[in-house]
Formats: C-alpha cells, sequence, structure tokens
C-alpha cells in the first residue's frame, strides 16, 4: 500500500530524514516512534503531498505522489499533530467541504456524518463555529473527516493527543476496521505501550535515519518496545 | 515584564520591517532603514504635506486676527478624528482578538500588564496618528510667529493631550464594541455595516469640511467669541496650543481621570472578553437538508467565500468595493448628468475625455476589492490542510482567483452599465466604460494574488497582519490607484489626440496582455510558489 524508497528531505543544510525506506501493506498499522525532531512529521508529511522532498520514491497503492499527486492524495487521509481546521466554518460545514472535495454523495456523506459525529458525542457541536470546538473536539473533527472518503492509507501525526480515553479507544476500533477492509494506517506516536498493542509494524527513527523496522515482534523480541527504543536513544547507532 | 511585552508588542506591529516575511530572516540594517525611511516619506510627505498646506492656508487668517487657539482646536479635533478613525477596530482586534492572548494569560503575567502592553501599542498608533496632523501644523505656526518657551512647553503638551484623547476614544469605542460584539449574531456582517456607516459619515464631514473651513475663517471672530462662551472646554484646549499652562494642567488630570475610569471598565471585563468563545454565532438546528454537494471547484470557492464574509476585518479592508462601485453606479444614475456635465465643462478642449475620465473613477474604485492579496497568508496555520487533499494547487489558486474576479467584476459591470446609461457618447464609448473597468478588475485579481504569493507570510498572531500590514495590500491599493491615475492621465496628456475609442481599446489590449502574463505566471511560477510555502 505505501512504499517509501530512499527518502531525503533537508531543511537548510540539516537532514531531517535521510534515506529511509519502509513499505506497509494493506491491512498493516504500522508505528512510526522517535524522539522529538527525528523526522516523523516530515515524512508523514512528506508522504501526504504536503512537503517536497529532495530525493527518492513515495508510491501509495503504486502511484507515484510526486509523479500524479493528485490521484494519491485521493487515497490518503492525513491527520497533523495539531489540529488547525477553518476556524471560520461550523463542523459541519468543513465535514461537507471535505465530502465535496473528495466527491462523496450527499446519501454517504449524510450516513457517514450521522454515524461517526454520533459516535464522537459530536452531533450538538456540529453548528458550532469551529474556532468554539476544544482541542479534543477538533481533533475529534479531524479524524471524522479523515474517514469520510474511506481512503486506503490513513496518516496520523500524534492521533490520540487531546482525545478522551472513550474516543482514543473508539479511533483505535476504527484503525482496526479500516485495516480489516484493506486499508492501511501509519501514525506517529509518542506512547509505545499504545504502539505496542496496536502495530503490526514499528519504525524507529532517530536523527532522520530509520534505525529499526519490521514486524513487532521482529523489532522488540522479548522485551517490551519501551526498553528497545530506550536502548536504541542510547546508542550511537544511527 | 511590561518592557519585554511592550517590545514583543512593537515587534509585532513593526516586523516587516526587521524581517522579511517571504525568507523569514532578519532584515539587513540598510534594508530596515530604507524601510523605515519609505514608511517616514509617506506619512511625512504624503500626510504631513497635506496638512501641512491646511496649516499655512489657516494660520495667516485665525493668527493674524489673536484666535492662535481656534488655529490649535481645530489641528486638535482633526488630529483626535485621524487618530480614533485611524486605530479604533485596532483596538478592538489588538486587545481582545489577538491569538496569543491564552499564552500570555496563561503565564505568570498580571491581566493588567498584558492589557498595558497592548494599550501601549495603541497609544502608539494614536500618537502617529495625531502628530502627522499637529507636527505639520506646529511647524507653521513657528515659522510664522516664532517659539517661546510657553509655547514650545503648550505645543508639546497640545499633542500628548490629542494622543491621551485619542486613546480614550479608542479604548471607550474599542471596548464598547467588543461588549456588543459578545452578544451579537452575525458578528461580522453588524461590524461591518457599522464600520461603514463610521466611514460614510467620516466622508460626508470629509467632503463638507473644505466649505465648512472657508466659513469659520470668513467669519473667524464670530464663531471664536461663541465657542468661547458657549464650548469653553474646546476653547482650553486650543489655548494650551498656544501657551496657557493652566489649560494644559487642567486638561491633562481630566484625561488621567477619564483615562483610569476606562482602564477600570476595560479590567474588569478583559479575561471574560478575550477568552469568550465564539458561540454567540447563530445556532441552526443540526439537520443535513440545507448542504449541497459541489464540485471541487464550486467547493473551493464556497471556502474562499466563507473565509472573506467571516471577518468583519477582512470584508472591511479588501472589500470595500462591493459597496462603492454600486452606490457610485446610482449616484451617477441620480446626478449623473450635472457630474459629467461638469466633467465636460472642465475638460471640454479634450474630446472624449469624459468618457476616459469615467473608466478611470470606476477603475479608481476597484482599487478597494483586492481580496486575493491576503487570501494566501490568510492560509496561516492550516496551510497543511488543502496540501494535504486532491486538489491541484492550480485549483487551490484558481478559486482565490474567482473570488476577486467574482465579487470585484459584478459590482464593476453594474457601475460600468450605470455609468454606459449617462454617457453621452457612441455606443463604442458606452461599451468601453463596461470593458475597462472589468479589464481593470482582472488584472488586478493576478496581480493581487502574485504579489500575495510573493509575499507570504503564513505565521501571524493577529489575522490584521496579513489583512492590513503586509506590503501585499499596499501593493494591491497603490497599484491599482496607479493604474487609474495612468488611464485617465495619459489621455489628457497625450491620448487625446488618437481619441477615446483608440485610446480606450491600447488600454484594454494592455490590460488583457498584462492579466495573460501575470496569469501564466501564476499557472507555473505562482503554483510552485505556493507548494513552497
Amino acid at each position: 500500500m505505501l512504499k517509501i524508497e530512499h527518502l531525503t528531505k533537508t531543511y537548510g543544510e540539516k537532514k531531517a530524514v535521510d534515506d529511509l525506506s519502509l513499505q506497509i501493506a494493506p491491512g498493516e498499522i504500522c508505528g512510526f516512534i522517535g524522539h522529538n525532531g527525528a523526522g516523523k512529521t516530515t515524512t508523514l508529511k512528506s508522504v501526504a503531498g504536503i512537503l517536497q522532498f529532495d530525493a527518492g520514491e513515495i508510491t501509495v497503492g503504486g502511484i507515484n505522489i510526486m509523479q500524479d499527486p493528485i490521484a494519491c492524495k485521493r487515497e490518503i487521509a492525513y491527520i497533523p499533530d495539531n489540529p488547525d481546521l477553518y476556524d471560520f466554518m461550523t463542523g459541519r460545514k468543513y465535514l461537507d467541504f471535505i465530502a465535496d472535495i473528495f466527491g462523496v454523495d450527499m446519501e454517504t456523506r449524510n450516513a457517514r456524518i450521522a454515524e461517526y459525529t454520533g459516535l464522537f458525542e459530536l452531533t450538538a457541536a456540529l453548528e458550532q463555529p469551529i474556532s468554539s470546538y476544544s482541542h479534543g473536539m477538533k481533533q475529534k473533527l479531524a479524524v471524522i473527516a479523515a474517514w469520510m472518503h474511506t481512503p486506503r492509507l490513513i496518516l496520523m501525526d500524534e492521533p490520540f493527543v487531546g482525545l478522551d480515553p472513550k474516543a482514543a479507544h473508539l479511533l483505535k476500533e476504527m484503525m482496526h476496521r479500516i485495516c480489516q477492509e484493506g486499508g492501511a494506517i501509519f501514525f506517529s506516536t509518542h506512547v509505545l505501550e499504545v504502539a505496542e498493542k496496536l502495530c503490526d509494524k514499528v519504525a524507529i527513527i532517530k536523527s532522520g535515519k530509520l534505525i529499526r523496522y519490521g514486524t513487532m515482534d521482529e523489532v522488540k523480541g522479548d522485551d517490551s518496545l519501551e526498553e528497545v527504543f530506550l536502548e536504541l536513544e542510547d546508542t550511537k547507532e544511527c | 515584564m511590561l518592557k519585554v511585552l511592550i517590545k514583543k508588542q512593537l515587534y509585532e506591529i513593526f516586523r516587516g520591517y526587521f524581517t522579511n516575511a517571504k525568507t523569514g530572516k532578519a532584515r539587513s540594517k540598510a534594508n530596515t532603514t530604507v524601510m523605515f525611511l519609505l514608511f517616514a516619506v509617506v506619512m511625512v510627505a504624503l500626510l504631513g504635506g497635506m496638512f501641512g498646506a491646511l496649516a499655512v492656508f489657516l494660520c495667516g487668517t485665525l493668527c493674524k486676527a489673536g484666535l492662535d487657539w481656534l488655529y490649535f482646536l481645530l489641528f486638535s479635533l482633526l488630529g483626535a478624528a485621524l487618530g480614533v478613525f485611524g486605530s479604533v477596530f485596532n483596538t478592538y482586534s489588538g486587545l481582545y482578538l489577538a491569538k496569543d492572548n491564552d499564552l500570555l494569560l496563561s503565564m505568570p503575567i498580571p491581566v493588567k500588564t498584558v492589557m498595558t502592553a497592548r494599550l501601549a501599542g495603541v497609544y502608539l498608533m494614536g500618537l502617529m496618528y495625531s502628530a502627522t496632523v499637529l507636527v505639520p501644523a506646529i511647524g507653521v505656526y513657528i515659522f510664522f510667529f516664532g517659539v517661546t518657551v510657553a509655547r514650545a512647553v503648550g505645543m508639546l503638551g497640545l499633542i500628548v493631550v490629542v494622543s491621551l484623547t485619542d486613546m480614550f476614544l479608542s479604548c471607550l469605542l474599542g471596548w464598547g464594541v467588543a461588549k456588543i460584539s459578545l452578544r451579537l449574531k452575525n458578528k461580522s456582517f453588524v461590524t461591518v455595516a457599522a464600520s461603514i456607516t463610521f466611514i460614510v459619515l467620516y466622508y460626508l464631514v470629509y467632503f463638507r469640511a473644505m466649505n465648512w473651513l472657508q466659513d469659520l475663517v470668513s467669519n473667524a471672530e464670530m464663531y471664536g467669541e461663541k465657542i468661547r462662551t458657549g464650548a469653553r472646554v474646546l476653547w482650553k484646549i486650543g489655548s494650551i496650543g498656544a501657551g496657557d499652562m493652566a489649560a494644559l494642567a487642567i486638561c491633562l488630570t481630566v484625561l488621567v481621570a477619564a483615562l483610569t475610569v476606562v482602564w477600570r471598565l476595560m479590567a474588569h471585563s478583559f479575561m471574560k472578553i478575550a477568552t469568550a468563545s465564539a458561540t454567540t454565532e447563530k445556532r441552526k438546528k443540526t439537520g443535513a437538508k440545507q448542504f449541497k454537494q459541489h464540485t471541487v471547484p464550486q467547493a473551493l470557492l464556497i471556502k474562499e467565500l466563507g473565509r472573506f464574509t467571516a471577518s468583519a476585518n477582512y470584508m472591511l479592508n479588501c472589500g470595500l468595493s462591493l459597496l462603492l462601485l454600486p452606490a457610485f453606479g446610482i449616484f451617477l444614475l441620480v446626478k449623473g448628468e450635472y457630474v459629467l456635465g461638469v466633467v465636460v465643462q472642465v475638460f471640454g478642449e479634450r474630446s472624449g475625455s469624459t468618457c476616459v475620465l469615467l473608466t478611470a473613477v470606476l477603475c479608481m474604485l476597484n482599487s478597494m476589492a483586492d481580496m486575493a492579496a491576503p487570501a494566501v497568508s490568510l492560509e496561516g496555520k492550516s496551510y497543511w490542510l488543502l496540501r494535504s487533499l486532491p486538489v491541484s494547487t492550480w485549483e487551490i489558486l484558481t478559486a482565490k482567483l474567482s473570488l476577486q474576479l467574482l465579487l470585484g467584476g459584478v459590482p464593476a459591470v453594474f457601475c460600468g452599465i450605470c455609468g454606459a446609461i449617462v454617457l453621452p457618447g457612441t455606443v463604442v464609448e458606452k461599451l468601453f466604460v463596461v470593458l475597462i473597468p472589468l479589464g481593470c478588475v482582472a488584472l488586478f485579481a493576478c496581480v493581487d494574488l502574485a504579489v500575495g504569493l510573493k509575499n507570504a507570510n503564513l505565521n501571524w498572531t493577529n489575522e490584521l497582519y496579513p489583512i492590513k500590514q503586509n506590503v501585499s495590500i499596499a501593493i494591491a491599493l497603490f497599484g491599482c490607484w496607479l493604474y487609474a491615475i495612468a488611464v485617465g492621465g495619459a489621455y489628457m496628456w497625450v491620448g487625446w489626440n488618437i481619441g477615446p475609442v483608440w485610446y480606450l481599446l491600447a488600454v484594454l489590449a494592455l490590460s488583457a496582455a498584462g492579466t495573460a502574463v501575470l496569469y501564466r505566471w501564476l499557472m507555473n511560477r505562482g503554483t510552485v510558489c505556493y507548494e513552497k510555502l
């Protein structure tokens, strides 16, 4: 589903991502972990087509993001670490805007909006301007928007930050469900326990370089993911 | 603490002078100096020169008649009016709507310190405006009548009094606007309506001011006596400039007391207003029946329109033509024959000048439709959103362009048709009265978007920065003025030799060529520019 080959992105003279390669198959949830400033957001933004990268290749479902970004983005949903949505819209208008862009018909969008806003207990706030939402409410709205067009690949940057426990649980269920239907998920997190329980694969990035990548069992062996991560952080390996 | 906050406040106001918005890098000292010099030229040479000329006109007559106080009073009132006009909405948005309010309020900083720092910015803006009026007036007075110690203290005191009056009125009005807006539904439209009423009143006074001034100069002694006996407060304010120390002391005492009262009022409600969420917006029943499915271009255009109508600042600063052009069209229908008759009388020897000057005026009025200029910067922190969606960069830019074409084009066509109805000319000339402003709309939609892209700044804490203080807005506004002046001026200079039809055809062709070049630039380089933000 997602194939990243030799991705390199520099800011000035600093290499934010250095020759990173990984693959995620349909049905897989891949966790992306690393210290602050390791290059997680840069990688996710490059895959989402927001950032232009210097070298490498990214394909989603066989479509190259540089060659056909529009077709590629139709298969993707991206949730950033800080949900800066359009404050001037109401929640409903925002969801309609997203649905319009992805060409979701009225019947389907109404059904999905009703279902997901009900699940996330956001129905009552849907006609309020987004500027009045809390961080958690914006995060919920961003999740609902991401699920509007049943994407094949969902990219999420710290998706659980700001969500209440019930919403976080719900999101995990939705992640499983979309993978069971053939989708894939690539998300960054600092909550290693969540990554350990949720992910089929894990990628550990340090100073822009991928230092561990594989199935959860391959990466952590008999240790906990936290132990492996802390050990890798302490070593000079990168 | 206060010093740090004021420094931050000043840096925000003048950030564009120290930092290149495009690259985010600090400007060189030479570059910063040039920027400040340009600013000084605009303030001193243009505005200051205008008030200096007025001062020369009034100073001789009033001061020779022993009415020095009336001279200073007139300029004090002008300074106060300009200051309040310039800063009342800045007070509201700068004080209560700043995006870093939450951040500052979360820090161990007393609320009053945050308020003081913000109000320091308001005071400086008021001081700048009032000084623009008073300094030329004082200069002219000193030139003709010299200066004594008492007068020098009085004149400086007058600047302080006027700037404090500005601050008092701006704070009071800004606080009033904030209190009202807390209870309002459809805040943006109500704010726009109130602002436009204010602007209309301002211009009504402005256009009649010359008649009033001439009347005042002719009957200066009578009016002076009336004010001295009937409005002693005004007399005392004017006397400050003439060196009345007692009046200065009284005025300063009263102003300090008045400011203290307003300060207490504002401090009492600051937290409540600054931290209020937007839940007073119109509540509708939840339901999907009012929503329709749209195509991608439609959805993007609706999004841009939503951004425009959601912000009173955006509408007021970038969309006044939407009202001015239709209003002028109606004015033309009612009084057009008389106005155009006067133009014929004045410029009669230049055949076809009525038609060309009318198109130039319509182009001038279009200068206040420049919503494309800040549109890119206004994406701000939500820039990621459109970039992550399956829309091409050109579609994003087209939506921004379309908004200006639509909101600028429809009023321009309406006004052009009104002009064509009253214009005593041939059918071809009438056609140009519609086509030239339309060409201007198209050209400046492209110009505005291009300069907006080249000077895009996504990092702002108050939307006033992209809307009012970004250089792209100045280029958009003054560029269109220059265009209009060039269209009218070039015809009066040499263009009349070839007649209005061929001249306007050449203008239209040049505008179309310019539009085509810029359109192509936007499609190619502009999209790259947007993607690299």
